[in-house]
């Protein structure tokens, strides 16, 4: 029999029904929308892809990447620096937040069901506050864990933002299904070649840019009706 | 290991009174001493956590104002509570953190449908409430939330008669479906029955222990 479980554990981990919250989460899609700054399925496509490109790629998957190899050497101090590191990224409240709760509650949920002492020893660290637990982190850590290649885990990770984001215009009413699945199929371009340009960096080489996007995101916090954590 | 912090879950259809009935029940809880935390999960706004908040702590000073959190669900406050409760977890595991000092924590669901149940993992004891402004079909027509609750609260008798709903029935049914589970009959706005809420609250959930601040002190 084939013990080779590592595809399954990426689907079980990439399924909607795998328990991290991204489903509250429209990363600033609710504050453009609701000003009426973003309306066609081509300014989304480009808002997601901006993202990615700016900074889910640049800084989460570099992190991600490295915290994975830090996994495989068993070095919790260099994982803990790499999430130190993209927290220290990150500048809205509200996304900080986001991504520790995400990151918190899938190392939990992993620590459950995989034995492995470099995830202890890190979910220690998340649980006593002595690193954030952001999620590309604990992606890298978890995908280490369970035999899941470094790539797939970065392909997973930017997959996953990509439909959180398209859910989010779907709940808001901006698309229907099917062009939520066609704006999926368009990122793929942008995913793979996001994951190669990012995924052999090294820590120092990390950074995001994206000072506007920051501002409605800071500004999603301020308002008072709201569907969407972030 | 940081000792779990008593957990309970309320939740019920758009404007049934999920909030009024926290607003009502936690100042006799904090009358009898206990300390207490809310995490609302609106739907769409923090209207329901920003108006408990100035009531019950910035008015009434019941409660630290940063001890009342409102949660965003993203459009799917069932999911925020059963399927993938992460959110609120995290944020509860952020209260018990930094004050384990409280007695209970009340996480109000976002208004939903009657299939609402709450994860065990985030609510020891679920309340379940309903107004009778929908007809008195309710609870005959079971659903999740009705039946198997810990505690199901029916609200707004006061309307009763304007909505030709007939209250018997509602308890004849209610004592059906939930085989002799208990029920309570309230009024909010006039706080008829909600001392039988926080009686319940009392003895099912904190098992009529003194409030932890009153064990300390006797120490």
């Amino acid at each position: 029999m084939n013990t080779d479980f590592s595809d399954l554990s990426l689907m079980q981990i990439s399924d909607s029904f795998f328990p991290t919250g991204l489903y509250t989460m429209s990363n600033g899609l609710e504050t453009l929308f609701s000003e009426k700054r973003i309306a066609s399925i081509d300014e989304l496509y480009e808002l997601i892809q901006t993202n990615i490109v700016q900074q889910i790629g640049p800084a989460d998957c570099v992190a991600l990447a490295n915290a994975y190899n830090f996994t495989g050497s068993k070095d919790v101090e260099r994982i803990i620096e790499c999430d130190k590191l993209l927290f220290s990224m990150k500048l809205v409240k509200e996304l900080r937040e986001a991504t520790c709760r995400s990151g918190t509650q899938m190392i939990k949920c992993v620590s459950s069901f995989v034995n492995n002492d470099v995830l202890s020893e890190y979910y220690e660290a998340v649980k006593n506050s002595k690193t954030p637990g952001t999620h590309a982190v604990v992606i890298g850590v978890v995908s280490n864990s369970l035999g899941i290649e470094k790539q797939k885990a970065a392909l997973h990770f930017l997959y996953g933002f990509s439909v959180s984001m398209v859910g989010a215009a779907l709940r808001l009413g901006m698309i229907e299904h099917i062009q939520s699945q066609k704006i999926l199929h368009q990122l793929k371009p942008v995913i793979a070649e996001t994951c190669n340009k990012y995924i052999s960096k090294s820590l120092s080489e990390m950074w995001q840019f994206a000072p506007e996007y920051d501002v409605i995101q800071i500004a999603h916090e301020q308002t008072f009706s709201k569907m969407f954590i972030t | 290991m940081k000792k779990r912090i008593p957990r309970i879950g309320i939740g019920g259809p758009v404007g049934c009174g999920k909030s009024m009935l926290i607003e009502r029940v936690v100042p006799i809880l904090a009358k009898n001493g206990y300390r207490i935390s809310i995490i609302s999960n609106d739907v769409i706004s923090k209207e329901d956590a920003d108006r408990m908040r100035q009531n019950l702590a910035t008015n009434q000073g019941l409660l630290p104002e940063n001890l009342v959190i409102g949660v965003a669900t993203g459009g799917c406050p069932h999911t925020a509570i059963r399927e993938d409760p992460s959110i609120n977890l995290s944020v509860i595991e952020e209260i018990e953190n930094e004050h384990s000092d409280l007695d209970l924590i009340i996480i109000e669901s976002g208004g939903d449908n009657i299939t609402t149940t709450f994860s065990p993992a985030l609510a020891d004891y679920f309340i379940y409430i309903i107004d009778v402004s929908g007809g008195d079909k309710y609870p005959r027509k079971r659903g999740l939330g009705i039946e198997t609750c810990d505690l199901l609260v029916i609200n707004k008798i006061d309307l009763a008669p304007l909505v030709d709903a007939n209250l018997d029935i509602m308890e004849r049914d209610a004592k059906t479906v939930r085989k002799n589970k208990p029920y309570v009959l309230v009024n909010c706005k006039t706080d008829e029955g909600v001392d039988i809420v926080a009686r319940h609250i009392i003895e099912d959930v904190l098992f009529e222990q003194p409030p932890k601040k009153i064990i300390a002190n006797a120490k």
